[in-house]
């Protein structure tokens, strides 16, 4: 197991009043266990506002975590200084939802790309220019691009320079926060399908993050299916897919668009349906708060929140 | 996707860079005409008043001469003589000289406070934040023109200097405010995130990758401002509240005029000095709002 969150809540204070005291809690992430073992994907799905990015980057420890443990080789990062973090940093990195904000616009790809490098490895500038060139053709852009500004590049340009930084240190778990969400859907493909190769070459663990089932169907071993920051359902591809136990879940496999024309009539009658068991059974799974119940096994691989 | 044209550029010649904040700044500077005329005229009203200054002696020109007493501008006196029979002329150049200085020292010194104060309380947040910006709001209620007043009673040896330091002291906090406003916007972007990620320490961030995108921004405001702090200085000594007579300065020449007589016929005495403060503000002002419009721009490019 190469990554183990273990009853990770993180709440955001709610500020209001006179002297803007802290009036309530937010429970963006609430109580959530997962685990990721060496080489898989594992993605993390639901609505907007879920939770997920929230989750994502209290992991890398970007926001501090309220309670639980987030154990990366056995070691508890919520726990540690920031100094003793830093060497964790080569290992897990991140890309980010948003190209065009995640690379600084004032900085030529070549100091994008070795930030990283610059950080962790004292290298030569020939030297660190030759690992940068290397990686940018890796990532299939020219490697006379080191010189030029991210404006000179498209989206999905921009996101596979965002993946040579995060390469650029042999890390071993990339948590990927909707990494395609911003791009042209002709692009998004593309992405991912270098996402899958370079996972190979690499032996990378994926944390994808995104709110689209038909991508998480696509690159994921397992998933998790998120809502109001605790996690409803979790099991393999499989599982989810054919077998969804949760109504939450049920719910959001019936709104994923069909591209099949003639399916549409049958798609709309299912949706229906499903909207309607969801306002019945809506008690059954959720409990008096709204909240979602813990997670149950009913198989060694599938959970459900079930009380 | 944009098609990659084949050019048969070498890698190591490619390393031209894509113009900087301060080459694209220059480059509207030059192209925008009122802009260019004021940057010259600014550029030789300086050149004369720092240049001429270095042989005029302070000590000679505040001496008082009885027996040429508001003399009108002759061939001894290229500008007159003020109530005092002293040279109007050598007073206009020493004293835009000193108002110059003072202005340009208190943008420099205020500037950087702010852009220290700014940075930290911005990209930190959280208590460090709290405390700045506290302090900050404490100063903003102080009466600054009483305690400019206080001071300059209570201050035994006022110069130059002092009021450099009074000044600053009081205006800090505007740019401190602005610069927190955009550090704090800055750090929500994900490029300053992805550095923490990639273990960047956080004065790395701050200097390295947060301020470059301030440089306009920046640039903008202290050349704004340099037009407003040369006009403090005239506009609190005109009030008596500044330099002494024994420092010439433009606001010292200006505020002969309260006088009905001097005002109506002894015009060489204070038309000079408020015709150079008001030439030096608009050629700075015109300057400031190219380099503001070379600004946007360019955010627009990123
Ligand atoms: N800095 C913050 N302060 C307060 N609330 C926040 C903050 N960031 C996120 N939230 C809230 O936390 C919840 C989860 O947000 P997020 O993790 O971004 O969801 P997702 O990525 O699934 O769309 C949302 O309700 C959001 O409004
Ligand atoms: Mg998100």
């Amino acid at each position: 197991m190469l990554l183990d969150v273990r009853h990770l809540k993180v709440h955001y204070p709610v500020r209001g009043g006179f002297f803007r005291r802290v009036v309530d809690h937010v429970k963006a992430v609430d109580d959530v266990s997962f685990s990721l073992n060496r080489g898989e994907t594992y993605g993390l799905v639901g609505e907007s506002g879920c939770g997920k990015t929230t989750t994502g980057r209290t992991i890398i420890g970007l926001i501090r975590a309220t309670a639980g443990e987030v154990l990366f080789e056995g070691t508890d990062l919520t726990k540690l200084s920031r100094r003793q973090f830093h060497p964790y940093r080569k290992d897990i990195q991140m890309i980010f939802q948003d190209p065009y904000s995640s690379l600084n616009p004032r900085k030529r790809v070549l100091d994008i790309i070795a930030e990283p490098l610059r950080n962790f490895e004292k290298l030569s500038p020939h030297e660190e220019r030759k690992k940068v060139q290397s990686i940018l053709e890796r990532v299939g852009l020219s490697a006379d691009s080191i010189y030029k500004y991210p404006h000179e590049f498209s989206g999905g340009q921009r996101q596979r320079i965002g993946i040579a930084r995060a390469l650029m240190l042999n890390p071993k778990l990339i948590i990927a926060d909707e990494p395609v969400s911003a791009l042209d859907v002709s692009v998004q493909a593309q992405v991912l399908n270098f996402m899958k190769d370079i996972q190979q070459d690499y032996g990378l663990t994926y944390l994808f993050i995104s709110h689209d089932l038909g991508i998480i169907r696509h690159m994921c071993d397992r998933i998790g299916i998120m809502y109001r920051g605790r996690l409803v359902e979790e099991g393999t591809s499989e599982d989810i897919f054919a077998n969804p136990q949760h109504i939450y879940t049920k719910r959001l496999l019936s709104a994923i668009p069909n591209a099949d024309p003639r399916e549409r009539g049958k798609q709309t009658a299912l949706r229906r349906e499903v909207e309607q068991e969801y306002a019945q059974a809506y008690s059954r799974y959720f409990d008096e708060t709204g909240r979602a119940y813990p997670l149950k096994p009913i198989s060694p691989t599938h959970s459900v929140a079930i009380p | 996707m944009k098609i990659e044209v084949n050019r048969p550029a070498p890698v190591e010649i490619a390393a031209e860079k894509s113009p900087s904040a301060l080459s694209i700044m220059w480059r509207e500077l030059v192209r925008d005409r009122l802009a260019l005329v004021s940057l010259i005229i600014l550029s030789v009203i300086l050149l004369i008043v720092y240049g001429a200054s270095i042989f005029l002696d302070q000590e000679e020109i505040v001496k008082v001469d009885f027996l040429a007493i508001y003399s009108p501008p002759s061939a001894e006196h290229w500008l007159g003589t003020d109530y005092g029979g002293r040279d109007v002329f050598g007073q206009l150049i020493i004293g835009a000289r000193n108002s110059f200085t003072i202005g340009l020292a208190i943008t420099l010194i205020t500037g950087a406070i702010g852009l220290v104060v700014g940075l930290v309380a911005g990209y930190f947040g959280g208590w460090i934040d709290n405390v700045i910006m506290r302090i900050i709001d404490f100063i903003l209620v102080l009466p600054f023109l009483m305690l400019v007043i206080v001071f300059v009673a209570i201050v035994p040896k006022y110069n130059v200097a002092t009021f450099i330091l009074i000044m600053s002291a009081f205006l800090w906090t505007g740019k401190a405010r602005l610069i927190r406003a955009k550090t704090l916007a800055e750090r929500e972007l994900d490029y300053v995130s992805a550095s923490k990620t990639l273990g960047t320490p956080d004065w790395k961030i701050i200097l390295f990758q947060i301020l470059p995108n301030l440089s306009s921004i920046i640039i903008v405001n202290l050349t704004l401002n340099l037009a407003g702090n040369i006009g403090i200085e005239s506009g609190l000594t005109y009030l008596g509240f500044g330099l002494p007579e024994s420092t010439p300065s433009l606001g010292t020449l200006v505020s002969y005029a309260t006088n009905p007589d001097v005002l109506q016929n002894k015009w060489w005495v204070w038309l000079p000095a408020s015709l150079l403060i008001l030439v030096m503000m608009l050629c700075i002002n015109f300057i400031g709002q190219a380099l503001k419009r070379a600004a946007d721009a360019r955010q627009r490019l990123g």
